[in-house]
């Protein structure tokens, strides 16, 4: 059951990055194929993509905890 | 294959049609709206609109792959 959730999440968390990097990395339709500078955006989004959901996660837990009443842990 | 198998391997199934739909209905609409004019003039698809179409498909898909790779590349578990 969790497993499943967790596949689905992942599948649905990949599909939605992948149409946000493509919005904003690609604009020209004159080849076929990626260009560089396309290429590289889109590596640089999802990495950031990646970091920045790392850092909301974090910050996320602590808020939740000081909102549960116990100290954040230190990180 | 054992009942449980199958059940398993069936709702696997459902998840991966439920990602390929997901995943369609994203490159479907994303290439509208960079490939169509929105006047909206005609009913049918001009040439440059074919070929805007198809380009931004194979690109999508291009982007599909780089991003699962890394993605693989960050967890253990890489969709595809």
């Amino acid at each position: 059951m969790i497993d499943e959730m967790q596949t689905r999440d992942s599948l649905k968390m990949y599909n939605r990055l992948v149409e946000r990097c493509f919005s904003n990395c690609v604009d020209t339709f004159r080849r076929k194929n990626l260009d560089k500078d396309e290429e590289k955006c889109v590596s640089k989004c999802t990495e950031k993509f990646l970091k920045h959901s790392a850092r909301a996660s974090l910050r996320f837990n602590e808020l939740n905890a000081e909102a549960a009443g116990m100290p954040a842990p230190p990180q | 294959m054992s009942e449980v198998d199958r059940a398993k391997a069936l709702k696997m199934a459902e998840v991966e049609m439920e990602y390929r739909v997901d995943l369609f209905t994203r490159l479907s609409s994303v290439c509208f709206d960079k490939c169509i004019d929105h006047k909206y003039k005609d009913g049918d698809l001009n040439v440059g609109e074919n070929s805007c179409v198809d380009r931004c498909s194979s690109k999508y898909w291009q982007v599909v792959g780089i991003v699962g790779q890394l993605l693989g590349a960050n967890q253990q578990q890489p969709p595809r």
